[in-house]
């Protein structure tokens, strides 16, 4: 199918109208988040049934996690969700440096993010309250805990990957900023930002069962 | 193409992100009172209502052509029967065998071997305590 002159350069050939590319874009960021829910949502299963079949150490070592640093990252994963949405209310309103401003601020929370997080792990490496058999932490609160390094595989393992996610993220929004300053994206284009806006939402919805699975039980 | 697309007033914005603060507040608050088994499903349920807050309004499934909704609601009716299947093995293994459940409740073998440690992680010699003090002993 060929388009007469008039339609925009960002209309690829296979498609019929810019709408249609839009919206089928978007269907098909819908079919990996469904795939995205999946991946995470085996790891909820495992968290599940472990939690279901060791209920007392799952509640006793949850306390060896810091509720404040889960807390401040929750704060600024949700802030950063917050920013995200404005970018692309600022972009469909033709404010290109407000757009930008704030997919600068979505990009700094989540290095905020992963610093915190950084530090929370590097507490654990140095305790040893590690995955499996690398566990070797037998603190005063172990006495009466059962298994916790299965606990900590859990956590490092949806925490690893959820952090893994913030990180692509962080690439996703870099390279938006790049679009938008060589203005790649405008209000009538702005499918890549739309998209990457709903992963960045789902590490946040994510990222709010996580909180209260891992810090808050108990 | 701009005017096909519903552009949502920045108050809605900006009320989502303050119930989702103030929800956080909440699960942090309710989960230093001790409910029982009702924490974690108050934990949840709120964890829920933020998730279904983020999905419609960040993630504009509420305005969206509803097929975009369909698939993420599919993906989460997916993930209740893979939770439901599996839960309904591994929690009635103990009602066939008694023996399949009995392991699980004991403390793995490597446990014995780790030497005790203090609150920062470093190991306890019983024997020695007083090693260190000893190089700086003058007589």
């Amino acid at each position: 199918m060929s388009h007469d002159k008039s339609s925009p350069d960002f209309l690829y050939h296979h498609f019929y109208d810019v709408n249609q590319q839009y919206e089928t874009s978007k269907l098909g960021m819908w079919g990996f988040i469904l795939t995205e829910v999946l991946t995470f949502g085996a790891l909820f299963v495992a968290y599940t049934v472990y939690r279901a079949w060791n209920p007392d150490m799952f509640i006793n070592a949850n306390l060896l996690l810091d509720v404040n640093k889960g807390l401040i990252n929750t704060i600024v994963l949700i802030g950063s969700s917050l920013t995200m949405a404005l970018a692309i209310w600022a972009i469909q309103l033709k404010k290109k440096k407000l757009s930008l401003v704030m997919l600068f601020i979505t990009f700094i929370c989540a290095a905020i993010f992963l610093g915190i997080k950084y530090l929370e792990y590097e507490h654990k490496f140095h305790l040893g309250q590690l995955p499996g058999e690398y566990y070797s932490y037998m603190g005063p609160e172990i006495a009466n805990m059962n298994n916790p390094h299965i606990f900590f595989s859990i956590y490092f393992i949806m925490t690893g990957l959820h952090g893994l996610h913030v990180a692509i993220g962080m690439g996703l929004i870099a390279w938006l900023m790049y679009l938008t300053a060589r203005d790649k994206l405008h209000s009538a284009y702005y499918t890549p930002m739309e998209l990457v806006g709903i992963f960045w939402h789902l590490v946040d919805i994510i990222w709010i069962f996580l909180f209260p699975l891992f810090y808050l039980i108990g | 193409m701009s005017e096909h697309h519903h552009i949502i007033p920045l108050k809605i914005y900006f009320t989502v992100a303050g119930i989702l603060f103030f929800l956080t507040g909440v699960t942090v608050w309710v989960s230093y009172v001790d409910l029982g088994f009702l924490n974690i499903v108050i934990a949840l349920l709120i964890a829920g209502t933020k998730a279904t807050i983020v999905a419609l309004f960040f993630m504009h499934l509420l305005w969206d052509d509803k097929k975009n909704l369909t698939a993420f609601v599919l993906s989460l009716m997916f993930l209740a029967i893979f939770m439901i299947i599996t839960m309904s093995d591994t929690e009635f293994r103990g009602a066939i065998n008694p023996e399949i459940k009995d392991p699980i409740n004991k403390r793995a073998a490597f446990y014995d071997s780790l030497p005790l440690t203090d609150d920062h992680g470093n190991p306890i010699h019983e024997d020695d305590s007083h090693e260190s003090g000893d190089k700086d002993d003058h007589h």
